[in-house]
């Protein structure tokens, strides 16, 4: 090899050559040769050091053309050829050399990252991040006919602790997610208010400040389920997707929280089963419908009332006065056929608002 | 028995891939011609002899055996040792399974040790088979042998400390110098180094079947290396010890030994099997088998990680040797 591969680039740079040097790598890959044998290869038959650093896997070594590894400290010049391990990532190897790469070098650079990228997924795995948004590992650990072993192997995969709690994530329009419980605060119940309120979507943040965007909550309009054992995440998914029917976009004409824990619901979290999509409506829904058509303020200001503590409170929420929102409610009141000022009322009120949202396909 | 090979180790089997069209595996009489002047030989012979100045070189031409020709010694010395004593001298042999090869061929394991011990390297040329059976080669050899003995002080070389090395049929010829030179009562060299010697013309082992038509020389070449050195004799009940040291009753008197041999070649257990009798016989023997080397990986692929443990190995035991 010595002579032989040593030579190869001092030869013409010909087809012979690279056919050489994909040999030599496809042999190596074959073999299951590891990530030093690969770089020392890139070496010897470049004639020049090679090196391979890869932050996100903690990988750094340089070989010379002795074959002895030798790593270092200092740089690489942003001038030597080099490949990087994926499509669209950094520079990973380098040749240490000066001058534009001859079309041997390029063949070796090319080959050896393959391997190379090859053996790091072999023993690295891929990062986490990588990860969290797989969906056949997601859709393994969220189907509760997979075998236990399989289920939690997905779960090591996905980067989850299988002793720690998870939520599974129902996301509108998404694929669904999973998500470590230290990931995501703990629930705050907020007296007097109906569960899943705007407010505690806000207690609980999606996780995305926290830096690792693999980590955050979807945007958009997104079900949470209750943390459980990773085991347990398919009951976790049913009950993610009964809070998802819970979210409104959190627009005037879908007011109420994007963000909906199903084990904020409680009881509410029955109407899910009454309620079937599309079906006709109970009397209140229609009720409400027709009070909503009747005056573009109206279903602002009747959520405004029945998602805060205090008719003042409303009328801040809806940017009126307190006089406007009682004028406002005395003709909603007419049209709705039931009082929304009194603790009954407003039930019925919360209750007719959220089949509204339950109702609709 | 299984005849399945053990798996070559996977820097060494990329760099088979890469010379299997410059060294196959097989090797046939009519191809001896052809391999002499191939592009595997011109790869192991084709080196800086001065390692970069460190040596001096020159090619003296001493007197070879009773009634034959001269023979030609290559002899590298420090240009700048560190002493002004006279040198230890590696005895170098050259390999090439009897049939092919010079004195450059292989020398550069030599003078990487004696470059980093001190020391000077002479390396033999031999008569080659076919043309020249046994014993012109193991002649020729004992011959140099005697003259660098006698004429140390000549070339600043310490006649006490000289060890014998080499590698494939030369360290077969190593094994039958170190019997030759304990029989005939000749100057004792202080240690052998065997590197996956060619020992036994019967060819039969295990190994040999098991790597049929893999690596470098299998039982093929194997058997056209030993059928030109002995003729219709190879194999038979009158082989020669200094020919066959494999064929040697007794292995007592022989100075320390160090052998080394790929799991994957062909002389895997003769290597083992000689390096058992050298401790059955009471003797001082060091045996490295290397795991997935083809014959002569370390020669072949001097840069690859079993290459650098299997050199380590070999100037490890030099110096234990040499600081005696």
């Amino acid at each position: 090899m010595k002579e032989l591969a040593g030579r190869l680039t001092a030869l013409d740079p010909d087809a012979g050559a690279a056919v050489r040097v994909i040999a030599y790598f496809d042999r190596l890959t074959e073999h299951r040769a590891g990530l030093e044998a690969l770089v020392r290869g890139a070496a010897v038959l470049a004639g020049c050091p090679a090196r391979l650093s890869d932050a996100g896997r903690r990988v750094r070594l340089r070989v010379e053309t002795d074959g002895r590894r030798r790593d270092t400290e200092q740089p690489p010049d942003p001038d030597w050829p080099s490949a990087a391990l994926s499509p669209d990532g950094a520079p990973a190897l380098w040749l240490e050399r000066a001058g534009p790469p001859n079309v041997v070098d390029a063949v070796i650079l090319e080959r050896a990252a393959a391997a190379i990228r090859l053996v790091l997924d072999r023993t690295r795995g891929r990062a986490p991040s990588a990860h969290a948004d797989d969906p056949a590992l997601v859709e393994t650990l969220l189907d509760a006919t997979a075998p236990e072993q399989i289920r939690l192997h997905a779960a090591g995969r996905l980067g989850l602790d299988p002793a720690a709690p998870a939520h599974a994530v129902a996301p509108l329009g998404g694929p669904p997610r999973v998500l470590a419980a230290s990931a995501l605060r703990a629930p705050v119940p907020v007296e007097g208010r109906l569960p899943a309120s705007e407010d505690s979507a806000r207690a609980r943040p999606a996780a995305a400040d926290n830096g690792s965007a693999g980590l955050a909550l979807p945007s958009g309009r997104v079900g949470v389920g209750p943390a459980v054992p990773v085991l347990e995440l398919p009951g976790s998914w049913a009950a993610a997707r009964t809070a998802l029917r819970f979210t409104a976009d959190g627009t005037p004409y879908s007011p109420g929280p994007r963000v909906v824990y199903a084990d904020e619901l409680g009881g509410i979290g029955l109407l899910a089963e009454l309620v079937v999509p599309g079906a006709e409506p109970p009397p209140d829904v229609r009720a409400l419908e027709a009070a909503v058509a009747d005056a573009p303020w109206m279903l602002t200001t009747l959520h405004a009332v029945a998602s805060t503590a205090s008719l003042r409170a409303a009328a801040v929420e809806v940017s009126v006065h307190h006089s406007t929102l009682q004028d406002r409610l005395g003709h909603a009141e007419a049209l709705l056929g039931w009082p929304v000022r009194t603790p009954q009322g407003r039930l019925r009120l919360q209750l007719a608002l959220t089949m509204r949202h339950l109702g609709r396909t | 028995m299984t005849l399945t090979p053990p798996p070559f180790d996977p820097e060494l089997a990329a760099v088979l891939e890469m010379i299997k069209d410059a060294v196959p595996p097989q090797l046939t009489m009519d191809e001896i011609e052809a391999t002499r002047n191939g592009p595997g030989l011109a790869m192991l012979a084709d080196l800086d002899l001065t390692l970069g100045g460190v040596f001096e070189v020159e090619d003296r031409v001493v007197p070879g055996p009773e009634n034959a020709p001269d023979i030609s010694l290559l002899i590298c010395r420090p240009v700048a040792p560190a002493t002004d004593g006279p040198l230890p001298v590696i005895y170098h042999v050259h390999g090439g399974g009897m049939v092919i090869g010079n004195n450059r061929v292989g020398v550069d394991a030599a003078l990487r040790w004696a470059g980093e011990l001190g020391a000077i390297v002479v390396s033999v040329e031999y008569r080659l088979a076919p043309e020249h059976p046994h014993p012109a080669p193991i002649d020729d050899v004992y011959a140099g042998l005697l003259w660098t003995a006698d004429h140390a002080e000549e070339i600043g070389a310490d006649p006490e400390r000289i060890v014998i090395a080499g590698a494939s049929a030369g360290g077969g010829l190593t094994a039958a110098l170190a019997l030759l030179l304990r029989d005939r009562k000749g100057p004792r060299p202080i240690g052998q180094l065997l590197m996956c010697p060619m020992l036994d013309d019967r060819n039969d082992t295990a190994s040999t079947h098991q790597m049929a038509g893999l690596g470098v020389w299998d039982r093929t070449a194997n058997d056209t290396g030993w059928t030109a050195l002995l003729g219709e004799r190879r194999g038979g009940p009158d082989v020669s010890p200094y020919a066959a040291p494999a064929r040697a009753t007794d292995l007592s008197g022989l100075p320390p030994a160090f052998l080394d041999v790929g799991s994957a070649e062909t002389f895997r257990d003769e290597v083992v099997a000689y390096a058992t009798s050298l401790w059955q016989a009471g003797g001082v023997a060091e045996l490295h088998v290397w795991p997935g080397g083809f014959h002569g990986f370390d020669g072949f692929a001097p840069q690859a990680v079993l290459s650098q443990a299997c050199q380590a190995a070999q100037v490890n035991w030099l110096r234990r040797l040499l600081a005696e």
